[in-house]
């Protein structure tokens, strides 16, 4: 399992600030506690970015890798502020994931990018307008998204599906239709297809205390279905992703399988 | 090709839920099927529609719907009179809008006074509403709600930001409750587990999932309805089990389409019959949609209903 | 049972030539499965396969397609039973009855009518759809003149032609011909001659059995045998009725018809359903039209169409059959509550219909007149349009520049809602002149929000 390490986005409220004032040591901080807890990719979201993207995604993937020796995910809808960020990218220490291509011809140029920089990118399966009704309109979009992949060059094994995890509060039926669309996810190519979710958004809207309840255990189901990365806080779910291994018989079970 | 007909098997039961006392009550709820499904269970209860009066006199109802009550409706009681006696109805919904800040800002003692009044003048049950200012209502309801004691009535709305005192009060008085959330399934049964554990018993609540007019998100509305059904039923979830109401002449007579004249809009015609269907079919697309208590206002659109309800209970 | 969109890729020829629109095959296939395109956009697929997929891939309610050219309507293809699992796919037809017996001036009247009938509401053109002519006289002659002076007033409008008579049938179908009209009353003792003529005129038929109060299944048991006999005559564009007339005989029968269909992929019943509404009482009659729309009529049958009584029934048809997936949208524009006036204040929202109308309702209850500017992000909340980079500063500042509310108000001031807190230095730097200020993050804030502002 893939765990990329969400804390760094500007929609929290720290590292927003640390942002605007280009105030390296709250950034540096987080990356490291994340590599701690068994991140292997840092993702670094930096909103919409109209403004200054370019020196902001520059700045946050030197900070970051300055520190801690991972790839960084390249969070943001502004395609210059990710090549400015691809340029930068340490590539020694993995290759750097592009957050995100989908069905919405706005984001198509993303791929082109995936290619030339020979970097891994996820592919959000949803249209322009509109969210995707169930897993089979999913798996649909998936279809055309590797088909557009495969025309702009980009190589099927560095392409991530990404199901779109909707907020349980509000879009309850939705939690069963991702699941299967990871399964179905995966049909669509030989070998299988790889697959990411952002994790938290299934609780985003619900009260504090149930957050990790509802993450862990959506998080275990998806894991069943054999999905491959997460976006995810990695202190929460290292034991589930040490359980769930041990139970698939992923990893051989001992006592002290937890502090491995 | 021989044909059965699937029934469906369902799990749980809709509250039967009677107000008003002595010889005059009435009760709805207490199916086992969804809307109208008398094909395939037990469907007790007829949905029933309560006439709107209220406190102040209507203003700001568009004409056509003040015109049918015009020589009663400067007075409260003389206006529940009518509606009982005249137009023969079988609840009547005090909605205490001049509590408003921004209509009388009566005090809840007055309106207090009010529900006396009306309450002494009449048979038939009562619904007493607040003027939809969760602050206000707070106090207003409370007032209302021991004014009314005993008398077995239906007090709302409980929201999210008032319902512990307006609960309380309707627990202290033996009434029945209307909660209300704003369109989501789920903060709709939140409010109901919330309000049963402050210990009101969950076969006096009535759910308002809020009401929208035909054009302005009634499907929203009745998707809600049919989710909450579904919850009640097929699940048998009992925080969802309570009856549910449909407060349609307040959403429907604001509208563009039941106020706007034919000179201006001539394509829509006649502005009567507009704003009388524009009632009735949203108030009949909720009953569909699981609603067993309706509050209108016109009577010929009450009238149409009940002759379309009529269609599906007898015979 | 349909087949996934895997397994249709592997009876796919795997070309990857493009020839159907789609990137692959796999995209193809998978736009298949879920019935968003048809089998022959593919040109390269053996005809027995193709045989094997339309059978598996073909919806639980037959789509049939009535009429012909721009007011041809689309029937059938439903999926559903309720509107919260997915979108209801074609919205019901409202056709009004024009009796043979009328007089032609009476029967001119009402083609007009029809003709008439369109209105334009939320960006949508509604109208009535069709025209049932009945064979009320019994009379061939009578039925011919009517369908004659339809031909000529109204050729391109979709005909019921309503007659249990196959030889009156023929002679008005044939006025309307490759018009794919319907001709309505196939019944257990007419259905061959009737089967015979709907084919020769390439015609769809409707079939009708006698309500049947009293027993609850024995006219759907009927009208399931009569769609096997007609098929196996070779008509299968069919629509159903099953002579409910009465509100609770029409639920019933539709449910039952429904779900028959979409939960035992029951074929016999698998057709578009077509419903007699007509009523002495206009009123009586929108309310017993809104139970078809609401379950599962597919075609509706009025004896009057006023124009107050359409406009409510073209919009309870517009709201039942909305995508509940997709966001009902609002028209970017800027609206006025109340009657604002240059000093009035401005509010900002995103054009998701669900947060217009909580933020419109609670200025409304806030009484003070004000502007919303109504941006379009494709129907998304505030904080997910914002995320979606569909509501940012840069495409806010050009949304006010262009709406000319620069000429409306006096002022250069405009509230955000408080979720996006965090563009408001941003809009000030894009919007020259105009100051930003922060409203409540919750709508029900507003009309605090507002007195404190008074204050």
């Amino acid at each position: 399992m893939l765990i990329i390490g969400e804390k760094l986005s500007i929609m929290a409220k720290t590292v927003r600030e640390a942002m605007m004032n280009k105030d390296k040591g709250p950034i540096q901080d987080i990356a490291t506690t994340q590599q701690k807890a068994g991140a292997g990719m840092i993702d670094a979201n930096i909103g919409p970015a109209e403004d200054g993207g370019e020196s902001l995604m520059e700045w946050m993937v030197s900070t970051i890798q300055e520190v801690v020796h991972l790839p960084v995910c390249l969070d943001t809808t502004n395609y210059n502020a990710v090549e400015a960020g691809l340029k930068i990218h340490n590539n020694e220490w993995g290759r750097p994931m592009i957050n995100s291509t989908s069905n919405d011809p706005e984001r198509f140029p993303m791929l082109e990018l995936a290619a030339k920089y020979n970097a891994k990118i996820i592919g959000l399966t949803v249209g322009k307008g509109g969210l995707p009704a169930d897993a089979e309109e999913r798996t649909a979009i998936a279809a055309e998204i590797m088909g557009r992949a495969m025309e702009y060059g980009v190589p099927l094994e560095n392409l991530y599906l990404d199901p779109l995890v909707l907020q349980i509060a509000t879009s309850q039926d939705h939690a069963l239709k991702v699941i299967k669309a990871i399964k179905m996810f995966q049909e669509l190519n030989d070998p299988a297809m790889k697959t990411v979710v952002g994790l938290s958004n299934v609780s985003n809207g619900c009260p504090k205390q149930l957050r990790p309840i509802l993450n862990n255990y959506f998080f275990s189901l998806l894991m069943y279905e054999g999905l491959t990365a997460v976006i995810a806080d990695p202190h929460e779910i290292t034991t589930t992703v040490k359980t769930i291994n041990v139970i698939l018989g992923k990893t051989l079970y001992a006592h002290s399988y937890l502090e491995m | 090709m021989a044909f059965t007909p699937s029934k469906e098997t369902y799990t749980g039961k809709v509250n039967s839920v009677t107000i008003g006392i002595d010889e005059s009550t009435v009760t709805f709820g207490g199916e086992h099927v969804l809307p109208f499904h008398t094909f395939e269970g037990v469907v007790p209860h007829r949905p029933v529609i309560a006439y709107e009066i209220q406190d102040v006199p209507p203003d700001d109802w568009p004409e056509n719907v003040q015109k049918p009550f015009e020589t009663v409706s400067h007075d409260p009681v003389t206006w529940a009179k009518f509606c009982q006696d005249v137009l023969k109805a079988k609840i009547i919904a005090l909605r205490l809008k001049g509590t408003h800040p921004d209509s009388k800002n009566r005090l809840p003692e007055d309106a207090a006074k009010t529900v006396k009044e009306v309450l002494s003048a009449i048979n038939v049950p009562v619904i007493i509403l607040g003027s939809n200012h969760t602050e206000k209502d707070a106090s207003v309801l409370v007032a209302a709600a021991e004014a009314a004691k005993n008398k077995n009535c239906i007090i709302g709305k409980a929201q999210e930001a008032n319902y512990k005192t307006i609960a309380a009060a309707a627990m202290a008085n033996n009434h029945k409750l209307i909660a209300m959330s704003e369109l989501d399934v789920n903060l709709c049964k939140q409010l109901n587990i919330l309000i049963t554990q402050l210990g009101f018993d969950r076969e006096k609540l009535i759910i308002d999932p809020m009401c929208s007019a035909l054009g302005y998100g009634l499907e929203y509305t009745y998707s809600v309805m049919e989710r909450i059904r579904f919850a009640a039923l097929m699940q048998n979830d009992l925080s969802m089990q309570a009856p549910m109401v449909g407060d349609i002449g307040l959403y429907v007579w604001k509208v563009k389409e039941t106020q706007a004249s034919e000179t201006d809009i001539p394509q829509w015609g006649s502005i009567e019959e507009r704003g009388i269907t524009w009632e009735a079919v949203t108030a009949i697309a909720l009953l569909f949609a699981g609603a067993e208590l309706l509050i209108m206002r016109h009577p010929r659109a009450v009238d149409a209903v009940e002759k379309v309800i009529d269609e599906f209970v007898e015979g | 049972m349909a087949l996934t969109g895997v397994e249709i890729f592997k009876l796919l020829p795997k070309t990857n030539c493009k020839k159907c629109g789609y990137p692959t095959c796999l995209a193809f296939a998978m736009k298949l499965a879920q019935g968003q395109v048809t089998i022959d956009s593919c040109p390269d697929i053996p005809e027995d396969i193709k045989q094997k997929l339309a059978e598996t891939s073909a919806p639980p309610v037959k789509p049939i397609v009535f009429g012909v050219g721009d007011r041809a309507v689309k029937l059938g293809e439903e999926t559903v039973l309720f509107r919260h699992e997915k979108k209801f796919v074609n919205p019901c037809v409202f056709a009004l009855e024009i009796k043979d017996t009328l007089a032609e001036s009476d029967i001119q009247r009402r083609i007009e009518e029809v003709l008439n009938s369109e209105i334009e509401r939320v960006g949508q053109k509604l109208r009535i759809d069709g025209i049932a002519l009945t064979n009320d006289s019994h009379d061939g002659g009578r039925f011919d003149a009517a369908a004659k002076i339809i031909a000529a007033k109204a050729p391109y409008v979709p005909v019921i032609f309503c007659t249990d008579n196959p030889v009156n049938a023929e002679t008005a179908v044939k006025l309307f011909p490759d018009k794919r009209p319907i001709i309505y009353g196939a019944n257990s003792e007419n259905y061959e001659s009737m089967a015979n003529t709907a084919k020769t005129c390439k015609a769809i038929l409707g079939v009708a059995v006698s309500s049947d109060f009293g027993r609850s299944s024995g006219g759907l048991d009927e009208l399931a045998t009569l769609t096997e006999k007609i098929k196996a005559l070779g008509v299968t564009d069919i629509v159903i009725d099953s002579g409910a007339k009465k509100a609770k005989d029409i639920l019933r029968d539709n449910t039952f018809i429904r779900r028959a269909a979409v939960k035992k992929n029951f074929k016999p019943l698998g057709y578009p359903v077509i419903t007699f509404a007509q009523r002495e009482d206009s009123l009586i009659e929108a309310l017993i039209t809104a139970l078809g729309v609401a379950k599962y009529s597919s075609i509706i049958v009025l004896s009057s169409i006023e124009k107050w009584k359409n406009l409510a029934l073209f919009t309870l048809r517009q709201n039942l059959y909305t995508d509940p997936q997709v966001p009902m949208q609002v028209k970017q524009n800027i609206y006025k509550i109340g009657e604002p006036t240059s000093d009035s204040p401005l509010f900002i929202t995103t054009n998701f219909s669900l947060t217009y109308f909580i933020v419109s309702g609670e200025i409304e209850n806030s009484k003070v007149p004000s502007y919303i500017a109504v941006m379009d992000c494709e129907g998304l909340s505030v904080l997910t349009a914002w995320a979606a980079g569909k509501f940012t500063a840069a495409k806010i500042a050009h949304f006010i520049k262009e709406s000319g509310i620069e000429n409306e108000v006096k002022h250069r001031e405009i509230i955000i809602p408080g979720y996006v807190a965090i563009l408001s230095g941003a809009i000030e730097e894009k919007l020259e002149g105009w100051k930003v200020t922060v409203g409540p993050r919750e709508a029900n804030g507003i009309p605090a929000f507002l007195r404190s502002r008074a204050a």
